[in-house]
């Protein structure tokens, strides 16, 4: 075992592991994330704690997995290139990892001009760093942890032991180059992968065939992601707007359907609709799970946390295993 | 530093070109003109409505302009690039509308010119060179004295060409011109009889004989003496002093040149009506103008050509014709002069008076046992290189050495003259130091280049119908209207009047090469601007942003270097607002718009011309609103102008917006081309819109 | 070269409004190519600011010109001495002509007129691009001609990352992805394997992160210092 995380130790089982995503508050109170880490507890194998995603500031991610971590779910920290350079890097990823987290998910982080995608002021005026890359990140992790040396050659007298994730983006363009970005990061000594959100499973499954004929997905435990989908609304905007999304006409006319059941009464189109996605999702879920060289899935129910419980119940993917030290 | 007007900028631009237009190749018409009259800059002013400019720039070179501007050949037109557009600038009009115009100027600009120079000349004939080495010669200072046999100055263009065609008040312009200099004149003074060759040469430090070809040549054929047979020179001196010959009722001109269409057409208007002519050439082998021999035509007069004169048929005393024999051949395998007859083939014109018309020669009687020596053939021995005769001092000038040719070329051997006199009083070398006219001229326009050019066919000048001109001596040809003129000019496209890059300056950035229409620019370690392909509108200067570029026929600096004065004073109590209006003068001219009163006038020669600073300097000296009026109705003599020309105002409203300035204030305006009221009307509705806005600082 | 762009007039007269006696000075190469600061946009940039300082009701001289580069002493010297008979020198030459013009011109301030922006080519007439960072330690080979620290919003060098949509970059649908163009360009140059090797960390030493730059050639400096060791040591002045 290279980390001894409940992920690592799901996925080293065989059984299909499970994530989800707990996104930090703007603000400097705990209880929020308390609160989400108890809704979610028990639901998943792991839960990524965003790292002040569509960069918008936010408690932490290592902040915010301590505390979670406190409360018994156990955490993917993020870590983006965006805003630490190596040094701030590695002293955070020791941080962490005295504080006891075990999982890292390597980014490259929204540019600062994401801004949320335009809802909020954000700091489109920040100085990124960039001074790594997402591949080369994943390198500094595993060299810390397998070498016990720092990026720059100096030794750690404990090597922080982390189960090394990536993101993968499998349907981003340009799509034939998406399986050597994979190789790269897998190279890097990516131990699992998150993939961006699939709804196109038809894609999905034949990027996933030339990453089997790489033997990538021996490599590294690829979790397919899937994005609950709330409203019609969404969907469209993410087929167009959200990089590597591409949402199949045939599911937008689904919500579509569910929305126009609800005739004018605003709140019936809302529950409609998420009653829909929810369906939708265990769909997704067992569709990606019946995909060769899948490992899991990595359930993002943004700002949505409640749902995660039903979804993981109704796919029958609860209870999740546990195991004994 | 610049801020203000720049302190080096003396004289007139055209001035300060004209060092920079000798380093470039000349246009063809200035190349062509004797005298490089600058015919692009005249044209150019004339466009524009500055005809005083016009007239400076042509009198500059041509103390005979009037003279030229109704009689000249103009090979000025026939090397025009024109041609292969559509067809020539109408030039010789042009210039007698400008000097027409200008005459009131021309007058007031008299002067007596102060003798600087304690020297004095004799010249001895007063025809176009005389009168341009007189012309030359006061103006350097020295004094000088023009001998002349007859009562009038002019020589030729007064005693032979006909008022038909020179009308004597535009001779007097350019005579009185050149005597109100301050030049001593001795009319009917023929020297040898009045006074003897020597008086002259001792008194005065140098003597010029500018005698022409005065006398007529005869022709050695029976029956040639006697009553009915005429010489052309003397008859044409009587036509001008208003003797009328006894002609009879038929008239048979012998010759076939410009002399002897002058002859045939004075007969015409001596009221005879069979005015025939012969002459051993055929109608294209003819030495005449074309456009003489079409106007005789017209005129009635009738042409034997190839027929060679045998003898002249009388009856008694009185003649009765001329027997001609049929020419084979005028001219031999080289091209020279050697006419071959067919004996068996004869036939009788008949006519009562024959008028010999077959050329000229120089008066040299009294140059006999003169240190002057003169050839076997009659002709003055000299030296071209230094206008010098075998007699040290006196110098010679014009036909009666050049041989026979235009009167503008004789003024070119005037103006040759008067240098090499003037370094011969100086004690300089002559050799060497003479102009010889001959400049390198721009190649035909690229055939790119032509495509580009609008179609505009050449404004006709109106005649008087042959039948009403023939009746008396009355001016045939009617000058341009002023409207005319304006769009006639505005045909010229300025070649050699282009963009010149300084390449001190340029960075090689391109702009030029990216704004240019015509492909001029070409952009290597700098910016060269090649002038065969310039159509000198203007369009690049304004925007090369390292100033770079100068433009020949004008001041690109001019409207902000003068806009303090082109504003004036502005009443801070004021109730119409001050304007500033950029205005196209093509098809109006600058006197042609009829502005309110509140409208301070920028003329450009098209609107390409001006700069993003110069609206903004309108503004800083105190404009409340800037109009750049264009000429509409697709009128545009250029290619791209509208484009960049909204370009440019649209980012001076930006620029003035960041002043907190309205927008509206710059105004980009079209008016109906050639109607000056349409401009004053866009520039009266726009200053409406202005006043709306406020007073800038009466706010 | 490189790319200026015009600053506000608010900007600039905030800048200069206290001064006196003010010279635009503009800069003939870069930044008049990319028509922010030659010597038209300083006759500009000069013209409204005396139109400004009249609105305001402020006396204020300000004058206008040029040379050619004002990062090579031998440009401005012949000027200097023009240049002293102001208060204040806004410069309209890139930031690099304002630091060098500033060391030299002792105690006269040197503003800047514009915005140095970046190192670029003219794409079209009128549109500049960057395409170079200046970072020292060029990779364009191994990157297709395409270079991702100037180009990629996030100097990726095992790029892309996973916001490229459709080609252009997450940051706004009118900047091309770096990458997406590198892997395109790899693909036509058939050199697409190159990029399965990962871009270890780089050494940013050799850019602006390295502190303040200098190339020196030692063959030119190693003249010029023995020259002007001999001047020293004669005694006269060079």
């Amino acid at each position: 075992m290279k980390s001894g995380s409940n992920l690592e130790k799901v996925i080293l089982s065989g059984n299909p592991a499970v994530t989800a995503e707990l996104g930090p508050p703007m603000s400097a109170d705990p209880h929020e994330v308390i609160k989400k880490a108890n809704i979610l507890k028990g639901f998943c194998d792991a839960a990524n704690i965003t790292d002040c995603q569509t960069a918008v500031v936010r408690i932490s991610s290592i902040a915010a997995a301590a505390l979670a971590y406190r409360e018994g779910l156990e955490p993917v920290m993020q870590m983006t290139c965006r805003d630490r350079n190596r040094i701030a890097i590695q002293a955070d990823l020791l941080g962490a990892a005295a504080l006891g987290l075990k999982n890292c998910l390597c980014l490259a982080g929204d540019h600062q001009k994401f801004s949320a995608a335009g809802r909020l002021k954000g700091h489109p005026g920040a100085k990124n760093v960039y001074d790594v890359d997402t591949c080369q990140l994943v390198g500094i992790l595993k060299k810390m942890r397998d070498e016990g040396l720092q990026e720059g050659g100096d030794p750690l007298e404990a090597a922080p032991k982390f189960f090394v994730g990536a993101s993968w983006t499998p349907m981003g363009d340009p799509i034939d180059f998406r399986p050597v970005n994979l190789l790269k990061k897998v190279n890097a000594g990516a131990d699992f992968i998150q993939t961006q959100g699939i709804y196109d499973i038809e894609l999905f499954r034949s990027q996933m065939e030339k990453i089997r004929n790489m033997g990538l997905h021996e490599r590294t435990a690829i979790l397919g992601g899937i994005i609950v989908p709330k409203s019609a609304m969404m969907l469209k905007y993410m087929d167009s707007s959200v990089a590597g999304v591409s949402v199949p006409k045939a599911l937008i006319d689904r919500m579509n359907k569910a929305k126009a059941a609800a005739g004018d009464d605003k709140k019936k189109m809302r529950e409609l609709q998420e009653a829909e996605g929810l369906k939708l999702t265990v769909e997704l879920i067992h569709q990606i799970l019946e995909t060769p060289g899948v490992k899991g899935v990595h359930i993002q129910a943004i700002e949505w946390e409640t749902a995660i419980e039903g979804i993981v119940k109704a796919a029958g993917l609860y209870p999740r295993p546990t195991f004994t030290e | 530093m610049s801020g203000g007007p720049a302190t080096e900028n003396k004289g007139t631009h055209l001035e300060r070109a004209a060092a920079l237009k000798e380093t470039r190749p000349y246009s063809p018409c200035r190349a062509a003109c004797p005298v490089n009259t600058d015919v692009q800059a005249y044209v150019g002013f004339i466009a524009q409505g500055r005809y005083a400019e016009a007239f400076e720039v042509i009198r500059s070179v041509n103390p005979i302009a009037s003279a030229c501007s109704v009689i000249c050949h103009h090979p000025c037109e026939q090397a025009c690039r024109r041609c292969s557009v559509d067809e020539p600038l109408s030039v010789r009009h042009l210039k007698r509308f400008a000097l027409e115009q200008a005459a009131d100027y021309r007058r007031s600009k008299r002067r007596l010119i102060e003798k600087t120079k304690n020297k004095s000349i004799g010249i001895i004939g007063s025809g176009p060179s005389g009168l341009t080495a007189a012309n030359d010669l006061a103006d350097m200072g020295y004094k000088v004295t023009i001998y002349e046999r007859h009562p009038v100055l002019g020589g030729m263009l007064a005693t032979a060409i006909p008022s038909y065609r020179l009308p004597r008040e535009a001779l007097k312009e350019d005579i009185d011109d050149v005597i109100s200099k301050g030049i001593e004149v001795k009319t009917n003074c023929e020297i040898g009889k009045d006074v003897a060759l020597k008086d002259v040469m001792a008194k005065h430090d140098a003597v010029l004989l500018a005698l022409g070809l005065s006398l007529s040549r005869s022709l050695n054929i029976p029956g040639v003496e006697g009553q009915g047979v005429l010489l052309a020179i003397p008859f044409l001196a009587d036509v001008a002093f208003n003797k009328k010959p006894d002609l009879g009722n038929r008239v048979l001109v012998v010759g076939g040149g410009n002399v002897a269409m002058d002859v045939a057409r004075a007969a015409r208007r001596l009221g005879i009506k069979d005015v025939e002519m012969v002459c051993l050439e055929s109608a294209e082998e003819m030495p005449a103008w074309k456009w003489e021999v079409d106007e005789a035509v017209d005129e009635g007069i009738k042409i034997h050509h190839r027929w060679g004169p045998k003898a002249v048929k009388r009856e008694g005393d009185k003649v009765k014709g001329l027997e001609v024999t049929k020419v084979l051949s005028v001219f031999d395998a080289e091209r020279r002069f050697s006419p071959t007859f067919d004996n068996n083939q004869t036939t009788l014109i008949e006519a009562d008076t024959i008028i010999i018309t077959i050329g000229q020669m120089a008066n040299v009687k009294f140059l006999k046992d003169s240190p002057v020596q003169v050839d076997e053939r009659g002709r003055v021995t000299w030296d071209p290189k230094t206008q010098m005769s075998s007699a040290r001092g006196v110098f010679c000038s014009g036909e009666v050495v050049t041989g026979p040719g235009s009167a503008i070329a004789a003024a070119a051997s005037g103006h040759r003259s008067a240098i090499a006199i003037h370094l011969y009083l100086q004690g300089e070398a002559i050799e060497g130091a003479l102009p010889t006219y001959q400049k390198e001229k721009l190649p035909e326009l690229p055939a790119d280049v032509v495509e580009k050019i609008n179609r505009e066919p050449r404004k006709k000048i109106k005649h008087l119908p042959a039948e009403t001109r023939c009746s008396s001596f009355v001016p045939f040809e009617f000058g341009y209207d002023e409207l005319e003129a304006l769009e006639e000019a505005g045909r010229c496209r300025g070649c050699a009047g282009g963009a010149v890059v300084d390449t001190k300056k340029c960075m090689a950035c391109l702009t030029c090469r990216r704004v240019c229409p015509y492909g001029a620019p070409v952009v290597q370690a700098y910016s060269e601007i090649n002038p065969e392909r310039c159509q000198a509108c203007g369009l690049c200067a304004p925007e090369c942003p390292a100033q770079a570029i100068s433009m020949v026929s004008y001041d690109v600096r001019g409207p902000r270097d003068t806009m303090p004065e082109i504003v004036g004073a502005v009443d801070p109590k004021r109730q119409e607002p001050v304007i500033v209006a950029f205005l196209c003068t093509h098809h109006v001219g600058v006197k042609g718009f009829e502005l309110p009163e509140n409208v301070r006038k920028v003329p450009v020669h098209c609107t390409s011309r001006i700069d993003v600073n110069d609206l903004l300097k309108a503004f800083e000296c105190g404009a409340d609103g800037v109009a750049v009026v264009r000429c509409g109705n697709g009128s545009c003599k250029y290619k791209g102008v509208e484009g960049r020309v909204t370009a440019r105002t649209e980012h001076a409203k930006k620029l003035i917006a960041m002043l907190g300035m309205e927008a509206g204030r710059i105004g980009l305006l079209t008016a109906d081309a050639g109607n000056g009221k349409s401009y004053a009307a866009a520039c009266a509705e726009f200053s409406g819109r202005v006043k709306e806005m406020g007073l800038k600082d009466a706010k | 070269m490189i790319v200026g762009s015009q600053k506000s007039i608010d900007e600039i007269w905030n800048m200069v409004k206290d001064f006196k006696k003010v010279l635009v000075f503009g800069c003939n190469t870069c930044v008049a190519i990319s028509h922010a600061g030659g010597g038209k946009e300083a006759e500009t940039i000069a013209t409204l600011l005396r139109m400004r300082a009249s609105q305001e009701g402020k006396s204020m001289e300000v004058d206008h010109t040029d040379v050619m580069r004002h990062c090579e002493p031998e440009y401005f010297e012949p000027v200097m001495d023009e240049l002293k008979k102001y208060d204040l020198i806004l410069s309209t030459a890139c930031g690099v002509g304002v630091n060098f013009l500033s060391q030299r011109i002792g105690k006269i301030p040197v503003y800047p007129g514009v915005n140095t922006s970046f190192y670029g080519a003219v794409e079209a007439p009128g549109q500049f691009v960057e395409l170079c960072a200046g970072c020292g330690n060029c990779i364009l080979h191994l990157t297709g001609g395409i270079c991702p620290v100037a180009r990629c919003s996030k100097t990726l060098m095992n790029g892309p990352c996973g916001g490229t949509n459709k080609g252009k970059c997450e940051i706004g649908p009118e900047v091309d992805c770096a990458w997406y163009l590198i892997v395109e360009r790899m693909k036509e140059l058939g050199t697409l394997d190159k990029l399965a090797e990962i871009q270890p960390v780089r050494n940013w030493s050799t850019s602006r992160d390295g502190g303040p730059r200098r190339v020196s050639l030692e063959h030119i400096r190693a003249y010029e210092e023995g020259e002007a060791r001999k001047s020293e040591t004669a005694g006269g002045n060079k």
